[in-house]
């Protein structure tokens, strides 16, 4: 008999028992669902993005047509931002649960805007999305461990473990062939949801492959475990009580810990004090001497140091000289926030390594463009975007070129940052 | 193929740190039915496992075929068809699925006539064949275990408590069932506490006390080993 026979021998023998049926099933239910509210989520995010395209563009050439001079044209002009989801996202919802995705900014100081949405979410910052990672990494081990745990112990308080050996000749034989049938099972079951969902969201085969590999070889390390475990000469309960307090302790102690130790080893500013900072700034240099802006707004734009001089009670180059004052000032609190939040997420990977479900449900993310470095690239975005905005507008208020609405369709555009190559 | 179909050489084995087995020596030749006798602990059912490779010997050796059932497991389980103490087999599997499922196992197919005629053998009633064996008494799972051993056509069967759970009229129909099979050549170790059963069917008796083999008694030629010899025997030692 060959070992594919032996195997498949083995899966319609295992899957006649109502338990293991069961399980799988649920296993299949479980990670359809999850494959389905990440599809339904993610529809719902491109088809906001959408809406959200042809609204800014209509609400932004509503603005400019009132628009009468450059300034005010800057300040009633809102660009829309967004992190369009990868092909893959739908699979790992990840940051796009807690950290924005979107933002409409205009030429005003910008960290006020990037942090105001800082305490976004809490909810869901708590609990997470039952997302097909968190199905794979959390409770995937679990089906393990209850499918494996009494594969022996199991049959020796049936009686039937001797009679088995005896049978099968080989002791070495069937345990692993029963094993690796209920493990392939499950593995079919978890992947087939996702697989079907892959291809309706068009994701790359390659990232459909890492995927599946990805969870394969989590499924064999529990399996693994729960194999080992499941040979000692216990109860069955007791070795489904370790294997349960194991799967605890590698994924939700552990991981705990780990996050607290982290952000007691790496403290950031509150996105609360960035904006505190920065808009402290803004509302004090309405009552400052304008030279005093304006030196602060030159030591950083030099070019416009011959323009810098203030004569009118209100003028735009100022207005946005104290915006962008405002910005410099909250700086380094910025810089070290985002800073912070890298060190926090590499010293996350090096954790990650002591608990397999939190590696797997990094590694999935940081494949579907939802992790955190994902979140401050398009943060980056953002900046990068509003400094081309500054540097469009800044020649014609310094130089006071006569306005015309007509150059307003040279504004820079956003381009999204593309995270699926 | 070795002299003796099995040998057990100044055998000795531990089960939970004690010595469950200790020192024990006897052979059972090809077409001979032995039947090991003790009360509870005596290590009967220890001297069945050790055949099976199940338990590695302290000391000394179990043999299959004359070779060590501990160093060729394989080979020695493939001589070998078992009946353990209260076979449940698979409760929510027939009779015949359940067969069908251990012969495979073993990588043997027999077709559904030959199963139907083990259990027809072993008289386990037609319309019970297809029913789940969660719905079976004792006796009709012993039955089935058996019929599975028959099956098997192994040379060698190992039984442990073979008509426990049995009514009279069956146990009376399993003795005659592996007096027919000595007849055709296999070889029988039994392992029991029916002292009566045992004189009925074995052409020699081993008494088992503490872990030791402290008695063999053989069948006269002509006849039956004395019931009532083996039972002072048993029943003095074990009252000693």
């Amino acid at each position: 008999m060959t070992v594919v026979s032996s195997l498949f021998r083995e899966l319609s023998f295992l899957l006649r028992q109502r338990a293991i049926a069961g399980l799988l099933v649920l296993a299949l239910l479980l990670s359809s669902l999850s494959i389905s509210t990440g599809l339904t989520e993610i529809a719902h995010q491109r088809a906001a993005i959408e809406r959200m395209v042809l609204a800014d563009k209509a609400d932004r050439e509503n603005a400019m047509a009132k628009a009468e001079d450059w300034g005010g044209a800057a300040y009633s002009s809102f660009h829309l931002t967004y992190l369009p989801p990868s092909d893959l996202a739908f699979a790992a919802l990840g940051q796009r649960d807690l950290s924005p995705w979107k933002h409409r900014v205009n030429l005003l100081a910008l960290e006020g805007q990037i942090h105001a949405a800082d305490t976004a979410n809490p909810e869901l910052a708590l609990a997470g999305r039952i997302d097909f990672a968190f199905i794979v990494s959390v409770l995937a081990p679990l089906l393990v461990i209850l499918l494996l745990h009494d594969l022996r112990a199991g049959e020796r308080a049936a009686g039937r473990h001797d009679l088995l050996i005896a049978t099968a000749g080989r002791s070495g034989g069937l345990w692993p062939m029963r094993a690796s049938a209920l493990v392939a099972t499950l593995a079919v079951c978890l992947l087939l949801p996702f697989w079907v969902g892959a291809a309706l969201a068009g994701t790359q085969l390659a990232k459909v492959l890492a995927v599946s590999l990805l969870v394969c070889v989590h499924l064999l390390f529990w399996a693994a475990v729960s194999y080992w475990a499941g040979a000692r000469a216990a109860a069955g309960s007791v070795i489904l009580t370790g294997l349960v307090g194991f799967w605890l302790l590698l994924t939700a102690i552990l991981p705990a810990i780990t996050r607290v130790s982290i952000e007691r080893a790496i403290s950031i500013p509150a996105g609360g004090d960035i904006v505190l900072t920065q808009r402290e700034v803004v509302n004090d240099a309405w009552d400052l001497p304008k030279n005093v802006t304006m030196e602060a707004f030159v030591a950083r734009h030099p070019e416009w140091e011959n323009e810098a001089q203030i004569d009118r009670p209100f003028e735009w180059k100022w207005y946005y000289a104290f915006q962008q004052v405002g910005d410099q000032s909250a700086e380094t609190l910025s810089t070290s926030y985002r800073q912070g939040i890298l060190e926090r997420d590499r010293a996350a990977s090096l954790a990650a390594f002591v608990s397999p479900p939190v590696l797997i449900d990094r590694t999935l993310q940081g494949l579907a463009g939802t992790d955190t470095r994902a979140a401050l690239a398009y943060e980056t975005t953002v900046r990068d975007f509003h400094a081309r905005l500054r540097t469009w507008l800044y020649p014609k208020l310094f130089l006071e070129e006569p306005f015309d609405r007509a150059a307003l369709s040279d504004l820079p555009a956003y381009q999204p940052l593309v995270v699926d190559e | 193929m070795g002299e003796f179909a099995l040998s057990a050489d100044r055998l000795s084995v531990k089960r939970g740190g004690l010595l469950a087995l200790r020192d024990v020596s006897f052979e059972v030749r090809a077409g001979e039915v032995f039947a090991l006798l003790g009360g509870n602990g005596a290590g009967k059912s220890t001297t069945l496992l050790s055949f099976l490779g199940l338990l590695k010997p302290e000391a000394g050796e179990a043999r299959v075929l004359g070779q060590s059932a501990h160093d060729n497991v394989a080979a020695a389980r493939k001589q070998i068809a078992y009946l353990p103490e209260a076979a449940t087999l698979y409760p929510h599997l027939s009779a015949e699925e359940n067969i069908s499922y251990f012969l495979s196992l073993a990588g043997l197919r027999r077709d559904k006539s030959a199963i139907n005629a083990a259990l027809e053998r072993v008289a386990l009633q037609p319309a019970a064949r297809a029913q789940r064996m969660e719905r079976y008494s004792k006796g009709m799972r012993q039955k089935v275990a058996i019929a599975l051993a028959l099956l098997r056509e192994a040379p060698i069967l190992l039984l442990d408590e073979p008509t426990s759970g049995l009514d009279p009229i069956a146990i009376d129909d399993f003795n005659i069932l592996i007096g027919d099979l000595a007849r055709s050549g296999s070889t029988v170790l039994m392992v029991t506490h029916d002292v009566y059963g045992a004189c009925q069917v074995a052409s020699r008796i081993g008494l088992l006390r503490a872990g030791e083999l402290v008695g063999v008694f053989d069948a006269p030629a002509d006849g039956r080993i004395d019931t009532d010899a083996v039972h002072a025997a048993f029943a003095g030692r074990a009252a000693s």
